[in-house]
């Protein structure tokens, strides 16, 4: 057992007063007790080094649970505590209230998981789970010895909001923070709102006509008191913190094209740039090989301008037939597929594209009766609400289904030898809903159905830090609990920003990003989570090592500051509304100088000490 | 090896993905080893080479850092955290400790398999290889530590 555990109950921080810990064991309603002794843990515990009470109760999180834990500080003065229950996530954040409740600083308690990480995993070993439940209250209790009161870092909030992009996502984030009352600068780089929306024909499931949904959303943010729209602009410049972020716009104003440029300071920022569709490369299924290669976009442009007919024309040339080939430029296998440009392969499904290639083959065969439908997919994918029904409509309508693997994708060939009027594109591709049969097909136009693809906003993405997953979408802090923040504070995502999503799925973020930004913006000051970096100010020597490790601009400097001799020296500084807290500082630091608020290295030497010390140790004093 | 040896395995788990995952084997009542300890961690980027010797010098004998992978929401964190476990690990080999001791991997919030997998083979492997020689684990830990404080005056120089 390490010295610094064994040397009983003295104070291990600066404070001067003794340790007096208090030990709280639940129950679990039996979720912990029926496997975890906890009547000997209880007892086991009560003789570690500064713990002075130590007890047992049904369900700490319940009223009188908490109650005790108040009770006792305030009874046997106590200065830290231990709560051995379910794992922090759940009562972490309780147990810190229930001890700010009692008059201590909430920062000045630990939690131990010994249920999701004791009872629930060790069912079969009881004497181990009791074992191992000591071993991390004792871990804890080590921990303690070297915590310090933390406050939550309090800065000053610039109470108005950033939207960048004019989608869909944007003009929703916007109204909606406009309409709690906050003001709102929208900045689109194109010369009208709506973003990729403007091109399509109608939305699905609705068929209501896109540019009547862009018109709705439009009116919410045009004229609105709040909301200030900059148009054929760009965000260049950004720097700052949450409630304090530095932006500079530059945009194009007049028909003259004058660059002007606008500089204001937010609270909090909306990313909303949305997403780009995929572009093949040249000849990638003969894509700018033959003209009556397109995208579903360049599609929809053709359907748009075309007039109803028996026949679609393109080009002057009788449509007769066409193949849609799901999937280009999305779940590509590695290989297979030619790599990006960055080297990757885009191994994303794009959610989208498979009700795009049915809503536009069923229209096809509605308003061209005589022009043939062939679909080439890996797996059809109509996750939406009423989305289906555009399967089976276009089954009706007698759209022809192939199914190609993604290791053996479909080739299309020109088919340079066609007497005049034949079919000039040629497929070959193995067919899986039959027995991998090897067909041809000739047609007049294939239609390849692109995917989304990130990059639209490189530049904020390198001067926030912003992390990008490996399909290079902004990555979210966590898919489920914290779906529209990102570990930058006071950034939130709305929409394909993040990935993939179809219009209902994009309002919904944008909806949940003004709520989050609102949230923010809604309090005089920001207030941070205070597990930060931290400077010894004494022990700091200001080699700037830790600097070199930092990868977030300005949150870790050296600064001069001039000592009681009057020399001046370096030393390292920490900017505690810029820096995350990932620690990467921590492990160079010659002088253990610079360490997490909450986390220090003399705080994990002490829990290991606690996990190490031998159970006759722990026990002794009990026999 | 001695007889009845149970390995000390300490577990560095991510508060953003291991740590979750560890939770979510427990809510799916999935069984492993009483002798597997988390400790939850902001990035495992934070721990110098000597808190891992250290912690081998004081009587762990495995330690498996389950870290965010790609996933990790810290920018540049998962790069440096590798090459430091690859400058331990080199460290480790030179001094004849068991490399195998020292496990880096990617677990998510929801990789039931993958954690119980990652335990499972670690006290396969410590049972292999037995418990620590802590003098070496000291000796090499005081060494890094060295290393660390000395690179102070490289910089002044």
């Amino acid at each position: 057992m390490n010295d610094k555990t064994a040397s009983g109950s003295g104070p291990a921080n600066s404070s001067a007063e003794p340790l007096r810990i208090g030990v709280y064991i639940c129950r679990c309603g039996g979720n912990i007790s029926d496997v975890v002794d906890v009547e000997r843990v209880a007892e086991v515990c009560r003789h570690l080094p500064g713990v002075v009470t130590s007890n047992v109760h049904t369900f700490m999180c319940s009223d009188p649970g908490q109650k005790n834990i108040s009770e006792d500080i305030r009874n046997e003065k106590l200065n830290r505590v231990v709560v051995a229950s379910c794992s922090p996530f759940l009562h972490e954040l309780t147990f810190r209230g229930a001890v700010q409740r009692g008059g201590l600083n909430p920062y000045l308690y630990e939690h131990a998981n010994i249920r999701e990480q004791c009872s629930w995993s060790h069912k079969h070993d009881p004497q181990g789970a009791t074992a191992k439940a000591i071993r991390l209250i004792a871990a804890a209790v080590g921990k303690l010895r070297y915590a310090e009161p933390l406050d939550q870092i309090r800065l000053p909030n610039q109470r108005q909001a950033l939207v960048v992009g004019g989608g869909v996502a944007g003009m929703k984030a916007a109204a909606d923070l406009a309409g709690r009352g906050i003001p709102v600068l929208l900045v689109e780089q194109s010369e009208r709102l709506g973003g990729q929306v403007n091109r399509w024909n109608r939305v699905f499931p609705t068929e209501q006509p896109a540019a009547e949904l862009l018109g709705a959303l439009r009116k919410q943010v045009e004229g609105h008191p709040r909301i200030e729209i900059l148009l054929r602009s760009r965000v260049t410049k950004i720097s700052g913190f949450i409630g304090n972020f530095q932006v500079t716009v530059e945009g194009q104003i007049g028909p003259a094209g004058r660059r002007t440029e606008v500089a204001v300071t937010v609270g909090a920022l909306v990313m909303a740039t949305g997403f780009l569709p995929y572009a093949p490369r040249d000849g990638e299924y003969a894509y700018h090989q033959h003209p009556a290669v397109l995208t579903t976009p360049e599609f929809l442009e053709l359907l748009r301008h075309a007039p109803d007919a028996a026949t679609l024309q393109f080009q002057g040339r009788p449509v007769r037939s066409i193949a849609f080939i799901h999937c280009v430029g999305s779940r590509q296998v590695e290989g297979v597929q030619e790599p990006q440009a960055d080297g990757k392969i885009n191994n994303y499904c794009s959610r989208v594209c498979c009700t795009t290639v049915l809503q536009q083959a069923l229209t096809v065969r509605q308003r061209f009766p005589e022009t043939e439908v062939y679909d080439l997919h890996q797996d059809i994918r109509t996750y939406g609400r009423g989305h289906e029904d555009y399967y089976i409509q276009a089954s009706q309508a007698g759209v022809i289904f192939f199914r190609y693997h993604g290791d053996e994708i479909p080739t299309v060939a020109l088919r340079t030898d066609a007497p005049a009027g034949a079919p000039p594109l040629r497929l070959t591709f193995k067919d899986y809903l039959t027995w991998g049969e090897e067909l041809t097909l000739e047609v007049d136009m294939v239609v390849l159905a692109v995917g989304m693809t990130a990059g639209t906003c490189q530049s904020l993405v390198e001067q926030l830090k912003l992390p990008c997953g490996e399909d290079r979408f902004l990555q979210e802090i966590h898919p489920k609990l914290r779906p529209v923040e990102i570990s930058v504070n006071g950034v939130l995502l709305a929409g394909a920003v993040q990935g993939p999503m179809n219009i209902r799925e994009t309002l919904a973020a944008a909806g949940a990003a003004a709520v989050k930004a609102a949230a923010i913006l809604a309090k005089e000051q920001v207030e941070l989570n205070p597990y930060v970096a931290q400077v010894d100010a004494d022990l700091c020597e200001g080699t700037g090592q830790c600097v070199e490790q930092c990868e977030y601009d300005g949150a870790l400097r050296l600064v001069q500051v001039v000592n009681g001799d009057g020399k001046a020296r370096q030393r390292a500084e920490v900017n505690p509304g810029l820096c995350v807290g990932c620690g990467a500082c921590v492990a160079v630091c010659p002088a253990r100088a610079i360490n997490l608020n909450g986390w220090r290295l003399d705080q994990y030497e002490a829990m290991v000490d606690g996990l190490v010390a031998e159970a006759p140790a722990l026990v002794a004093a009990t026999a | 090896m001695a007889a009845g040896f149970v390995p000390k395995i300490l577990v560095l788990a991510t508060e953003r993905c291991a740590y979750p995952g560890a939770d979510a084997v427990g809510k799916a009542h999935q069984e492993y080893g009483s002798n597997v300890y988390v400790f939850r961690v902001p990035s495992p980027v934070l721990f110098p080479e000597d808190f891992y010797l250290g912690s081998f010098a004081r009587g762990i004998d495995g330690i498996l850092i389950a870290a965010c992978g790609s996933d990790c929401p810290y920018r540049g964190a998962y790069d440096r955290l590798a090459k430091r476990i690859d400058a331990l690990t080199a460290r480790m080999r030179r001094g004849g400790l068991e490399i195998e001791r020292i496990r880096i991997t990617a677990i998510c919030t929801v990789c039931i398999k993958a954690y119980l997998k990652e335990v499972d083979e670690m006290n396969a492997k410590l049972l292999k290889v037995g418990p620590v020689n802590r003098a070496k684990a000291r000796l090499l830990q005081e060494q890094a530590r060295e290393e660390l404080r000395s690179s102070a005056a490289a910089v002044a120089a």
